[in-house]
């Protein structure tokens, strides 16, 4: 058994397996302060004894955030480096003890600017002679040895490094220039960029960016392509001698020059792209980064008034709307959960990427010929562009930025073929007033015509994707129906329908205590509550047509706590019936509280609902008839009774509830009979009622929603009331406990009061 | 090596070849009388035993002990001496219950306390 430990230890310690760099949780750093901690990053895995090559990095940061070290024993520097001082970038090797011991210390320096900082880590075993640019994730190995430029092509091209094949080194920014300047201390380094195919077309001759044109002259400046990495020396290239290759380090400075190809130069090997932790292509290297706010962060926080019988089971999880859908995506697979108190984070599932939109933002800049006027007729400014500038159609510029004259939205008024035109919706005093720094460029061209000499430039506007919180309901939905529409919701839809004195939903009635129970009884969501949503609420709890609850979107409701709050008897069919609630981020902006209510279709009792508040505070509890009915142990004499047995006859499992309204005037009550399905089927119920009520004995697959409902407003349930429900055994059975139990729902009187049932 | 191939073909061949259970499997009991315990923990189908002194009908009564309600009650013609019952526990929304007897009188003759596992 020892052996074979020691061989699994061998070769899993051959494969190199374990190696990992720990990142600490991201956080917020204080803008504009120096030595604050960044430490958190730690190496492991690694054998004690190996020398590593550590690299530490800002890929993304604000412009000067740096960093340092307080400790750096047994460190030493990559060439060009120094382990003193503020960096943005760092490598140096050392064991695994040290490198430690360093990244405890590491302090972060933070500029005014507010933004990410991405510190990357990342280590490998160090391999003698390569250098790691963390910034861009590319190792460099310098071969002193000099070679012609055609040599030292094909033999980078003939090298591997973890996993990676080498190519002559690129230069593509400055940055990269400086990192090559810095850590290779030869002068006339070869690197990949070549006129020979064409004179003065220098073209980038290997690696990823291979093909590139990135000058077409020569002469230091000559032909640079715009957007292209160009550093040449004084008069270079020049090709003084059929030169067409270019070495960089000119002379030991930092600029290039072209130089024949049977110059014996030193070169650099490039290798790359490693700045994922998931890229195995890349072997024996290990990286991880964490990205902290510097300033305050992005939050976005939701506090969802609900009922605390449901909202264990609620789970929220955002979406979006993909650039040019309406459909919503989800932005993540992560369900987010509910604290007690209905708070619910979803800051890191929000999608802070911008899209373009269908609009453009036209910018009339000093300088140029008069392609712009404004007219200010009466105080009313018409702003005039020359419909050749106008390259979109001219009805998309939603905004403009004109000098410093005015920066905002603007309304499109018509295009005459010539002027496109539109209406400024403020004044604009700098415009006539003379303070304009950029007054020499608008002229008074009589008539309240005032013209710029200027350029104009139109840049499509970019907007967030739209977002928005989805719920989502872990556990039976149909079960969480049947308890939250009950008899007391019909019968008090009913009892508001008769005592607002019309069918038309117009006039108060004296059911209805909160103008939210308008939204929950309006079922059919057309608007109006009437006898068509008490009938259709009716239809549902007696199984004849249920309300569709395929979904949790089907029944659930959602507003901003303002609107729900705000909702009265007067406006409630204005407000839009939602399953989701979007949220718009705006430049600028960091903080999102979402203050939302849920509640539900057919609640219309609101035993499931957060109670509407006029003085903006929301009851997080259950409203007081529920909590009588669920957290009273004792029984008392406002309840009314219910006595339950089954017994097993031949094939048949008889189940029977009897009820006792002990002096109660009970219009309703509702049960829940959950039966074994597995063992036993539903044949059917038999009622004993004196009096006309409706009876329900709705199977709803594992449980059966039973009840009685009196809508007359005159008689009531008494204890003649009984229930008989069959099932059939699916297999012979004998003595059987728990096949079917009882959930007692809900009691209502005739005054619309709910009250408990005890089952005895 | 031949022996060891055909263990794992054999395995193989059993453990395709399970029957899935379509109905729960008694759990047999672990005590003679469950009443004569203050506690017990039962799983789905479990069978638990009682002793009756004279033959009659009988209830069971399960009651949720955390707001005294009845969930379930079953009525049954007990015999004299060793009775046995299965508890099926899908439908029972509670995880700690009372278990009553009765006889005919309604007087308690037996009480236990009971666990769905």
């Amino acid at each position: 058994m020892r052996i074979f430990l020691a061989i699994l230890f061998s070769f899993t310690s051959f494969l190199g397996l374990g190696q990992s760099i720990s990142a600490p949780d991201s956080k917020s750093f204080t803008v504009n302060t120096t030595g604050q901690d960044a430490s958190g990053f730690s190496l492991s895995g690694f054998n004690s004894g190996d020398i590593l090559l550590c690299a530490v990095g800002l890929p993304t940061a604000p412009a000067g955030t740096t960093f340092y070290f307080t400790t750096a024993t047994g460190l030493t520097p990559a060439s060009g480096y120094t382990m003193t001082g503020n960096k943005n970038r760092i490598a140096f090797t050392g064991t695994m003890a040290n490198i430690n011991n360093a990244l405890a210390s590491l302090k972060i320096n933070t500029p005014a600017t507010v933004g990410s900082i991405q510190i990357s880590i990342s280590a490998t075993v160090n391999p003698t002679g390569f250098f790691y640019n963390p910034t861009n994730g590319h190792f460099y190995r310098p071969i002193a040895t000099g070679a012609t430029y055609t040599n030292a092509r094909a033999a980078a091209l003939n090298t591997t490094f973890k996993g990676q094949g080498g190519y002559l080194v690129t230069i593509t920014s400055a940055d990269e220039d400086a990192f090559i300047f810095n850590n290779v201390p030869q002068s006339n380094i070869w690197f990949a960029l070549t006129d020979e195919v064409e004179e003065a077309r220098w073209t980038i001759d290997a690696g990823p960016e291979k093909g590139t044109l990135i000058k077409i002259n020569n002469g230091q400046t000559n032909g640079n392509i715009p957007g292209q990495y160009n550093n040449w020396a004084g008069g270079e290239p020049n090709n003084s001698g059929n030169e067409d290759y270019a070495v960089t380090k000119w002379g030991g400075g930092s600029q290039w020059n072209d130089l024949p190809n049977n110059f014996s130069c030193a070169y650099v090997i490039e290798y790359g792209t490693w700045t994922n932790p998931d890229n195995s292509t890349f072997t024996d290297f290990y990286t991880n980064s964490t990205i902290h706010n510097n300033g305050p962060a992005l939050s976005v926080r939701f506090n969802i008034s609900t009922n605390n019988i449901v909202n264990s089971n609620l789970t929220g999880i955002m979406h979006y709307q993909p650039a040019g859908s309406t459909t919503w995506t989800p932005s993540t697979n992560t369900e987010r959960t509910m604290t007690l108190l209905g708070g619910m984070n979803v800051t890191s599932d929000i999608d802070t990427s911008r899209v373009s939109t269908n609009t453009y933002l036209s910018t009339i800049a000093p300088v140029g010929v008069e392609w712009s006027y404004i007219n200010a007729f009466n105080g009313v400014l018409t702003l005039y562009i020359d419909m050749r500038q106008v390259t979109v159609n001219a009805n998309l510029i939603s905004n403009v930025s004109i000098l410093d004259v005015y920066s905002g939205p603007v309304t499109f008024l018509s295009n005459d073929g010539t002027w496109a035109m539109y209406r400024i919706p403020e004044p604009c005093p700098k415009l006539t007033d003379g303070t304009s720094q950029y007054n020499s460029y608008i002229r008074n061209a009589g008539y309240d015509n005032y013209a710029f000499s200027c350029s104009v430039t139109l840049t499509q506007n970019m907007e967030y994707k739209k977002q928005a919180l989805f719920l989502n309901y872990n556990s039976s939905l149909s079960a969480l129906y049947n308890s939250v529409v009950t008899v007391s919701d019909v019968y008090t839809a009913f009892r508001q329908l008769a005592t607002q004195g019309g069918l038309t939903g117009t006039s108060n009635g004296t059911a209805f205590t909160s103008p939210i129970q308008y939204i929950a009884a309006d079922v059919d969501a057309n608007g109006i509550f009437n006898e068509k949503d008490c009938f259709e609420l009716l239809q549902h709890i007696t199984g004849v047509r249920s309300l569709k609850a395929d979904e949790l979107s089907d029944i659930i409701r959602i507003l901003g706590r303002s609107t729900y709050d705000g909702t009265a008897g007067t406006n409630w069919n204005t407000v839009p019936q939602r399953s989701f609630h979007q949220i718009a981020l705006t430049s600028g902006v960091l903080t999102y509280t979402n203050n939302i209510s849920v509640f539900w279709k057919g609640d219309v009792n609101m035993s499931h609902s957060p109670a509407q508040s006029t003085s903006g505070m929301i009851n997080m509890s259950v409203n007081p008839g529920m909590i009588t009915k669920t957290m009273s142990l004792g029984s008392s004499s406002s309840d009314v009774k219910a006595t339950i047995i089954s017994e097993l006859v031949k094939d048949e499992l008889i189940f029977t509830v009897q009820l006792d309204p002990a002096g109660q005037n009970v219009v309703g009550v509702q049960f829940m009979i959950h039966y074994d399905n597995s063992m036993i089927s539903y044949k059917g119920a038999e009622f004993i009622a004196s009096g006309s009520p409706t009876n329900f004995a709705v199977n709803r697959g594992d449980y059966v929603s039973l009840g009685s409902l009196i809508t007359d407003g005159n008689s009531t349930l008494d204890n003649s009331t009984k229930y008989v429900l069959k099932f059939a055994t699916r297999a012979k059975m004998t003595n059987t406990l728990g096949l079917i139990s009882v959930q007692p729902i809900d009691a209502v009187t005739k005054s619309g009061t709910q009250i408990k049932i005890n089952i005895f | 090596m031949k022996k060891a191939l055909i263990i794992i073909v054999a395995i193989m061949f059993f453990s395709g070849c399970t029957k899935h259970e379509i109905e729960p499997s008694p759990v047999e009991p672990t005590v003679k009388d469950i009443f004569s315990v203050s506690q017990s923990n039962v799983t789905n189908a479990q069978v638990f035993n009682f002793i009756l002194k004279s033959p009659g009908v009988y209830t069971l009564t399960l009651i949720d002990s955390s707001t005294n309600q009845v969930v379930s009650r079953e009525k049954f013609y007990g015999v004299e001496g060793l009775n046995t019952m299965n508890i099926y526990t899908k439908t029972i929304q509670s995880k700690h219950l009372h278990l009553v007897l009765l006889d005919a009188n309604n007087s308690q003759i037996g009480k236990t306390t009971i666990t769905i596992k």
